[in-house]
């Protein structure tokens, strides 16, 4: 793997009495598409300020290529931000936008003029050069923010919710857009989000945090796949998150029924959280599953079909290419390498995280 | 409710300009446009003639040119201390800060210019405590530098005032964007802050540069009776002279003059019509 | 960063200091024992004590505060309605109603102030407390609705609509929904307009009427004489309370540390803003100060007279004996009462001009006769001032000798060369006194010390010998320090200056406080003056004026006023009447007119004869 571009260690924030960060340890490396995801609140942001220079951290370090920047000013790193707003002057035109960074480091005008085709280009706004912000819709104006801070070439572009404020359409293009500048210009993103689909889909490693703390770092699939916790489970995707108890190691018994799983050194009798994806539960005839439910919603959602099933008192939630009517009869059953067994949480902490939701 | 309703609530207000804002200004130019006998006059054009007029005029000019300037020069980085620090500890400091500088205002301002007489005085405060470091006096009393002093003194607040709220309504993110594009503190305020302030910078230079241009009290105060402002002489014309029609045609050669930074405020405030810059405080 | 902080901290104090030093030195002032604000003669409480006995500063004071607060909350209404409409407005209608708006705010004071009182003169309307108030109310409404407009561009629609979908009318809507969200434009309107109403000077001194001071108009009618002490004391005690208030808004503050500023923020102010008003309301009933005149109202009588030429004991024993109610005004100058007079603005019944200006009155057939079988005190005026009287009264039919006095020459024998001659005017054109003389600021008064210097009379028409004494003034300008009225008082006093010229009835006032002083007639002469009364042609208290002018001449108040104001008295009784007796024979209050050469009284030269030498001045000023 590429080499470490940024750490932070031991990051503590706290604004008044709210303690937004405690203690929190994470590396960037070089080249890497890294997303900070959770809900509002959860200092995704601030962390994203303290590497900005925006902030200071009450106590910890911001390591940038081993050196410490944590004391450095915004404008001496070697990093740019596109701001959730986009923050383009307003009193300068697209190109006077573009250009401040490169003025600010007394660039020569043919370099900064140079600089200003290519960045449009490269954001498919030619000819924009003269207009002011207030006359652009907002994927253009998201578009100039990110030309703006490209062409100061950082090692590292911090976004910001940066497709937040665009229509779902727009949004789906835009990261698409992401994806090929980033492969263009082969630095390292920073990308701070609530939208799992968005983490999902763009980064090379997702960090799910919540309340001031990181619940899991992995790639999309591992964070999909196997989510450490009922939080992670939870707010990515759509989930069966069920208590249950592991009998021993590839048993696990749910709702009084036993499953096949394929985990093992939980120990034995003891109280885990059992995570099931939707798309994971095969219903089949009554007599196949393990339980047998009620079906007690069907919703078409386009590619599949959600449907409720009510089974042993749990409501789970299903997606499957076929449907089956209200009221009828189906049973449940879960291929032994779908079910996620998870600990339950044990510190205080964690237990927060969860209850909160 | 009820569109037309609605705008009758400004009825009052309609008549109350019409009546005392808009015809006194018409009854100035008539007294402008006839003679004491009643007929047609040149007398505006006399006014502006006139070379005592014309010195005292340039002399306004001048001296508050130099006063607005001045009290911009102190204003500005004035207001970017205050909402440097007014960002960091709320809201509410923010009231704290407009009340400080608009409560002098409540003691008399003649009383506050004439305490500049003490101060500056020959025997005055300042001299004796130069006299005291054995440091050569000061002696600008009835010279122009009082009198700018003293328009500097008595309008600062309201050149402080809407630059301090502009600045306030500057979205911080423009801020961030400027350093974290490489603008360093001071690349930031002259790039960023400046522009986006201007409005307020417009209004305070109207609020300071008219009261400036027309003050007779602050030349009577701390002129010394040796420097005519024009509003010295508006005011001569009509107390002493008893002649309205002279003083009134002085009146509306001011008047081109105030009527220029009005355009020019005007032009500026176009952009947005929302904007609360002129002078109006926020607390 | 630490270090830019600290000297931004520096930065606000430094300003801070500049903005309230003015204030600090007035609180000192209120502290001197002395009546001059140029030299500390201890400390004292006298002015505060005396401060609340004052009646001319006190009504002063409370008319301040009445009309700045009807004015800010007529504004308020009438501007919070305004805003209302002007809102929903289509864009020309709205965007001429800002202009108009604009207007007040960015005019010149002096344009609008001069306007209003041209308003009010074309309808004929006595300038009073109504006037005054009509003016400030003017300027106000703009204040409130530049800060209760912009509100509205925050302000959300859809929170208005659901308030009606849920059934609320739109009066109640309007109430529970928009008036919160405007609440802090409208508190900062009231809050603006009432700040700018306490602190017009300009447009007031237009407007105002007799009877009628706010505090502004009070200070600068004793501007040009000096300010009097109570006034450092009420400012004091003014200052005192705004510092309380923003004490109290401070710690109200830092109370909460909660980030969110809540609407607890505004019911506090709302409060404070309340209550305040509240208080002052009682304030106000309490000292139920008439603050508006009836001119009509037979048991008054309207005095108009040079600022401090009358002892207020006076008066007030006047009303008590008669009954009569006086409503006392004061002038600076002649020049400044005349205007007043003759635009029928301000009624009044006696007036107290000087010789001069009693001919012009009269031959303006301005001036009622005196009833002389109403005025058995007469016997008690020195026949030899009745006499002088005659240049400009012939019969003595209209005037009765208040005061007189001539014009000298005061320097202080410390700070000049003792080889020098004082007793001419041609001292005043000494380069070695550069910077160091005080002109009088009046016309009359400085051409004629040219004049009389060049060996012509006063009441000159030559115009070359006029232009000629002109020249003289503007050769003079650079060497003169300032040109003041009744100031150079208190600045001879004061040290100040080397040499001044002044009226010798302040001259024994000056030499009291200041032994180095010392007062002389010009040899080659100069302006004997009177100041006398004459009652008003068409004054409705005819009756109430002559008992005033007699009880002015019993001889205990010729002696009172004369130890008031130290202006020598025509009043043989009241002269005997004094107990030190170099005073008494003092040849600076009551000189042997035969001893001196080229006295003379100013003459009415006809008001062309006037505009033209206001011209000669103001050239000599300008230039």
């Amino acid at each position: 793997m590429a080499e470490r571009l940024v750490e932070l260690q031991n990051i503590c924030k706290s604004f008044g009495n709210t303690q937004v960060l405690d203690d929190l340890n994470l590396y960037i490396r070089e080249n890497e598409f890294l997303t900070l995801l959770g809900p509002s609140g959860c200092g995704k942001t601030t962390i994203l300020r303290i590497l900005g220079g925006f902030e200071s951290p009450d106590s910890g370090h911001v390591m940038f290529h081993n050196k410490d920047i944590t004391n450095l000013p915004p404008h001496s790193r070697e990093l740019n931000t596109v701001f959730q707003k986009y923050a383009l002057f307003p009193h300068m035109t697209i190109a006077e936008n573009i250009a401040f960074g490169l003025k600010i480091k007394k660039k020569s005008e043919s370099y900064i003029k140079d600089k200003i085709s290519y960045a449009l280009k490269l954001v498919n706004l030619d000819g924009f050069e003269n207009r002011y912000p207030d006359s652009l819709s907002g994927g253009q104006q998201q578009r100039i923010a990110i030309a703006r801070a490209i062409v100061n070439e950082p090692k590292m572009l911090l976004l910001d919710e940066p497709l937040g404020a665009l229509d779902l359409k727009l949004r789906q293009d835009m990261q698409y857009e992401l994806i090929r500048l980033k492969n263009e210009l082969g630095i390292t993103f920073l990308y701070v989000t609530h939208d799992q689909e968005e983490a999902l889909t763009m980064s090379d490693t997702i960090v799910v945090m919540n309340q001031g703390y990181i619940q899991q770092i992995g790639t999309p699939k591992d964070i999909y796949d196997e989510p450490q916790n009922a939080f992670v489970a939870d707010f990515i995707g759509d989930s069966n998150i069920i208590p249950g108890i592991m009998i021993h190691d590839k048993l696990v018994k749910i709702l009084d029924a036993n499953f096949d799983c394929v985990d093992t050194g939980f120990g034995e009798n003891k109280p885990v959280d059992v995570v099931i994806r939707p798309e994971d539960v095969d219903l089949v005839e009554p007599e196949k599953g393990i339980i047998t439910g009620t079906v007690t919603d069907v919703l078409f959602k386009g590619v599949h079909y959600e449907m409720c099933v009510m089974a042993r008192d749990f409501e789970w939630i299903v997606q499957s290419t076929d449907s089956f009517p209200v009221d009828s009869k189906v049973g449940i059953w879960v291929d032994p390498f779908n079910i996620q067994i998870m600990h339950k949480p044990e510190s205080e902490d964690e237990k927060a995280a969860v209850i909160d939701l | 409710m009820n569109k037309s309703k609605t705008t009758l609530l400004a009825a009052p207000y309609a008549v109350w300009s019409a009546g005392f804002v808009v015809i006194p200004l018409f009854i100035i130019l008539f007294y402008g446009l006839t003679s004491e006998n009643g007929g047609l006059s040149t007398g505006i054009l006399q006014a502006a003639a006139d070379p005592i007029n014309q010195k005292a005029l340039a002399l306004s000019i001048v001296f508050s040119l130099i006063a607005t300037l001045i009290c911009l020069l102190i204003a500005y980085p004035l207001s970017l201390v205050l909402s440097a620090l007014s960002g960091k500890a709320g809201r509410e400091n923010t009231t704290f800060f407009t009340m400080l500088f608009i409560l002098p205002m409540w003691i008399n301002s003649l009383i506050r210019t004439i305490a500049w007489q003490n101060i500056l005085e020959r025997t005055g405060v300042i001299n004796r405590f130069l006299n005291f470091a054995g440091l050569p006096e000061l002696n600008i009393i009835n010279k122009p530098p009082a009198i700018i002093l003293g328009m500097v003194y008595d309008f600062l607040p309201f050149m402080i005032l809407p630059i301090y709220n502009s600045i306030l309504k500057i979205n911080k993110d423009y801020i961030d964007a400027a350093k974290d594009l490489g603008a360093n503190n001071i690349q930031t305020i002259f790039k960023v802050t400046l522009p986006l302030s201007l409005p307020g910078i417009i209004a305070g230079i109207t609020m300071v540069f008219v009261p400036s241009l027309t003050t007779f009290v602050i030349s009577d105060i701390l002129g010394g009776g040796k420097i005519l402002l024009v509003g010295n002489i508006v005011e001569q014309l009509f107390t002493l002279d008893n002649d309205w029609h002279a003083g009134s045609a002085l009146s509306c050669v001011l008047m081109v003059f105030i009527i220029i930074n009005i355009l020019i405020s005007e032009l500026s405030e176009r952009k947005d019509l929302s904007e609360n810059s002129k002078g109006g405080i926020e607390l | 960063m630490k270090k830019s902080a600290w000297a931004g901290k520096l930065y606000l104090i430094l300003v801070l200091i500049f903005l309230y030093a003015p204030i600090f030195t007035l609180i000192v002032l209120s502290f001197n024992d002395s009546k001059s604000r140029s030299h500390w003669d201890g400390f004292t409480l006298d002015w505060y004590i005396s401060l609340f006995s004052n009646e001319y500063i006190m009504n002063a004071f409370w008319n301040t505060i009445l009309i700045a607060l009807v004015s800010s909350i007529v504004a308020t209404l009438v501007g919070t309605a305004a805003s209302i409409g002007m809102y929903r407005m289509k864009l020309p209608m709205k965007r001429l109603m800002m202009g108009v708006t604009n207007i007040p705010m960015l005019n010149a004071d002096i344009v609008t102030g001069i306007s209003l009182m041209l308003l009010f003169i074309a309808c004929r309307m006595t300038m009073g407390f109504a006037s005054v108030l009509i003016a400030h109310i003017t300027f106000n409404i703009p204040y409130v609705i530049i800060s209760v407009l912009p509100r509205f561009a925050s302000l959300d629609k859809s929170q208005f609509e659901a308030a009606l979908d849920l059934g609320a009318t739109p009066v109640v809507a309007f109430r529970k929904i928009v008036l919160p969200d405007l609440m802090p434009g409208i508190i900062a309107g009231f809050l603006m307009s009432f700040t700018m109403s306490l602190d017009d000077f300009i447009i007031t001194h237009f407007t105002k009427g007799p009877g009628v001071d706010t505090l502004s108009t009070k200070i600068y009618a004793e501007l040009k004489k000096g300010i009097n002490p109570e006034i450092y004391a009420l400012s004091t005690i003014l200052f005192a309370f705004v510092l309380l208030m923003l004490f109290l808004i401070n710690m109200k503050n830092s109370d909460r540390t909660s980030r969110r500023r809540g609407p607890k923020n505004w019911a506090f102010l709302r409060k404070a803003t309340a209550g305040i008003s509240i208080g002052l309301f009682l304030c106000l009933s309490l000292t139920s100060c008439a603050s508006s005149y009836d001119y009509d109202d037979e048991n008054t009588l309207f005095v108009y007279n040079w600022g401090e030429y009358l002892d207020p004991t006076i008066i007030e024993d006047f009303t008590e004996e008669t009954g009569i109610e006086v409503i006392y005004d004061e002038y600076e100058t002649n020049e400044v009462m005349y205007p007043k007079i003759i635009s029928g603005a301000a009624q009044y019944d006696l007036v107290c001009p000087s010789d001069y200006m009693i001919e012009k009155m009269i031959s303006e057939d301005l001036l009622l006769p005196l009833d002389k079988s109403k005025l058995p005190n007469l016997k008690n005026i020195d026949p030899a001032y009745l006499k002088m009287s005659e240049s400009f009264d012939p019969g003595n039919k209209y005037s009765l000798p208040h005061t007189f006095g001539t014009v000298g020459i005061l320097y202080n024998k410390s700070m000049v060369d003792p080889e020098d001659s004082f007793d001419t005017w041609s001292i005043l054109w000494d380069e070695k006194y550069k910077d160091d003389i005080l002109m009088q600021d009046s016309v009359r008064d400085a051409m004629m010390v040219a004049l009389k210097l060049l060996g012509y009379s006063m009441n000159t028409t030559d115009p070359n010998e006029l232009r000629e004494a002109q020249q003289l003034l503007m050769k003079q300008k650079p060497l003169v320090q300032a040109y003041v009225v009744d100031q150079v008082r208190d600045k001879m006093i004061g040290n100040e200056a080397a040499i001044g010229v002044i009226y010798s009835g302040e001259a024994i006032y000056t030499q009291e406080e200041n032994p180095d002083l010392e007062y002389v007639i010009p040899k080659e002469g100069t302006n004997f003056w009177l100041d006398s009364w004459v009652i008003l042609k068409g004054t409705k208290h005819e009756e109430n004026a002559h008992k005033f002018l007699n009880f002015l001449m019993e001889p205990e108040m010729g002696w009172r006023n004369f130890d008031y104001i130290t202006y020598s008295t025509p009043n043989i009784g009241g002269r005997a009447l004094i107990e030190e007796e170099e005073i008494r024979n003092s040849e600076i209050a009551f000189p042997h007119l035969e001893d001196y050469y080229g006295l003379e009284t100013y003459s009415y030269m006809g008001d062309d004869y006037e505009r033209q030498m206001n011209r000669l001045w103001r050239e000599v000023k300008s230039f």
